[in-house]
């Protein structure tokens, strides 16, 4: 009788743990989908939030953060139709704005570098004009010279500026341009504009009476 | 009759732009004018270099060759002494030529009061002429440094101002071509 009651218990005992280990995996997993499901709704709201953010530039991100934040909502691989959507018109808007960006530092590295040669062009006319030799004067236009794409290249001088309309000097080259301003020993004339060749050399330079 | 009223008013309104067109505001007038005296200003450097001594011969080459550009192709400048009462017409490089071969072993030219006497004037053909009248003051020396030669002259330079039009980097420039005429001796005196 005794040998029977502990067998009776055994076998519950064994139920129990078999049953009670089951309820407890299963609860395991469903916790574990809980909170992936939790995690991805947070994240698709997060991706929605941000790129409506970026969308409607509500956001004070620099071009470069607002692309990295995409780049990781993409990399998140939500495969949601809304975020999809989101990503591809901010892709669309930020291509836009790098482009536009890519622009301006374009033309501000070439205004630069049009101020930095507009001062050495300038220095260089005071420098033939004021030299106390020809020598010195010739070694100064062979030196500006070096910043053209040829001796011929032509020089425009504008004498006066009226609504929008230039009148201009006669053409003529940029060699005889530094010769005029060595055998008249003025420099009457600053830099207008600056055309350059692939090369970075200049092909074409306006100047305009001071 | 009404017709031709119509076509008398039409005709009058085309002529009034045209005119119109052709009218330069004073600032542009005076911008012309500024031009044409620098030209001459720039001659009487040229006319310097060319007479100093100390001009190397290739230097003096290329500024006569400068200076011929501010002429036209037949003008002409007339040369006078206080020793005759002739007075000789070069060419313009013959000029300069004969400026560089002066038997003088140094040459001071000074030019002054380089103003108009008569105002650039537009002509039928569109092209504005003036006339600029300068002094010159030439004094030629012996290698001992001593004044051999002195003269004052009175020119007047003939001025022409046209509109041109030319093609440069696929734009098309007009610009003010100012070229100079003939040089005309006017008076000579040994002050």
């Amino acid at each position: 009788m005794k040998t029977k009651i502990t067998s009776i218990v055994m076998v519950l005992l064994a139920v129990f743990i078999t049953l009670g280990g089951t309820t407890s995996c299963k609860s395991k997993k469903r916790l574990a989908k809980e909170a992936a499901e939790a995690e991805y709704k947070s994240k698709v709201e997060q991706a929605v939030t941000d790129l409506n953010a970026i969308l409607d530039d509500e956001t004070l991100w620099t071009l470069e953060e607002k692309e990295a934040r995409v780049q990781t909502i993409k990399d998140w691989n939500l495969q949601n139709a809304e975020v999809d959507d989101l990503i591809f018109q901010a892709e669309k808007k930020l291509a836009r704005e790098r482009a536009q960006k890519n622009e301006e530092e374009r033309a501000a590295a070439e205004r630069e570098k049009a101020n930095s040669t507009n001062a050495v062009l300038e220095r260089n006319f005071n420098n033939i004009a004021r030299a106390s030799s020809v020598s010195q004067a010739n070694r100064t236009i062979n030196e500006t010279l070096g910043l053209f794409e040829s001796p011929n290249v032509p020089v425009l001088i504008i004498i006066k500026q009226n609504a929008g309309f230039n009148d201009y000097d006669r053409p003529t080259t940029i060699e005889k341009y530094l010769n005029y301003v060595k055998d008249q020993k003025k420099s009457t004339e600053k830099v207008f504009e600056i055309k350059y060749n692939a090369n970075g050399k200049i092909n074409e330079l306006e100047l305009i009476k001071k | 009759m009404k017709k031709i009223i119509a076509t008398l008013m039409i005709l009058l309104c085309v002529t009034g732009v045209a005119m119109a067109q052709d009218e330069l505001s004073f600032e542009r007038k005076q911008a012309i004018d500024s031009l044409a005296l620098e030209k001459v200003r720039d001659l009487s450097k040229y006319i310097k270099i060319v007479g100093s001594k100390d001009t190397p011969f290739s230097e003096a080459n290329r500024v006569i060759d400068r200076a011929e550009e501010l002429f036209m192709s037949d003008a002409e400048i007339g040369v006078s002494s206080i020793h005759s009462n002739q007075i000789t017409f070069y060419r313009v490089r013959k000029y300069f030529e004969h400026l560089m071969r002066l038997n003088y072993d140094r040459v001071e030219i000074e030019w002054y009061n380089i103003e108009y006497v008569s105002d650039l004037q537009r002509q039928p053909d569109g092209t504005y002429v003036g006339v600029i009248t300068i002094f010159q003051t030439f004094r030629g020396y012996d290698k001992e440094g001593n004044m051999v030669y002195k003269d004052t002259t009175k020119k007047d330079i003939t001025v022409y101002v046209r509109r041109k039009e030319t093609q440069i980097g696929g734009r098309t420039i007009g610009f003010w071509d100012v070229l100079l005429g003939d040089m005309r001796v006017k008076e000579t005196t040994d002050r």
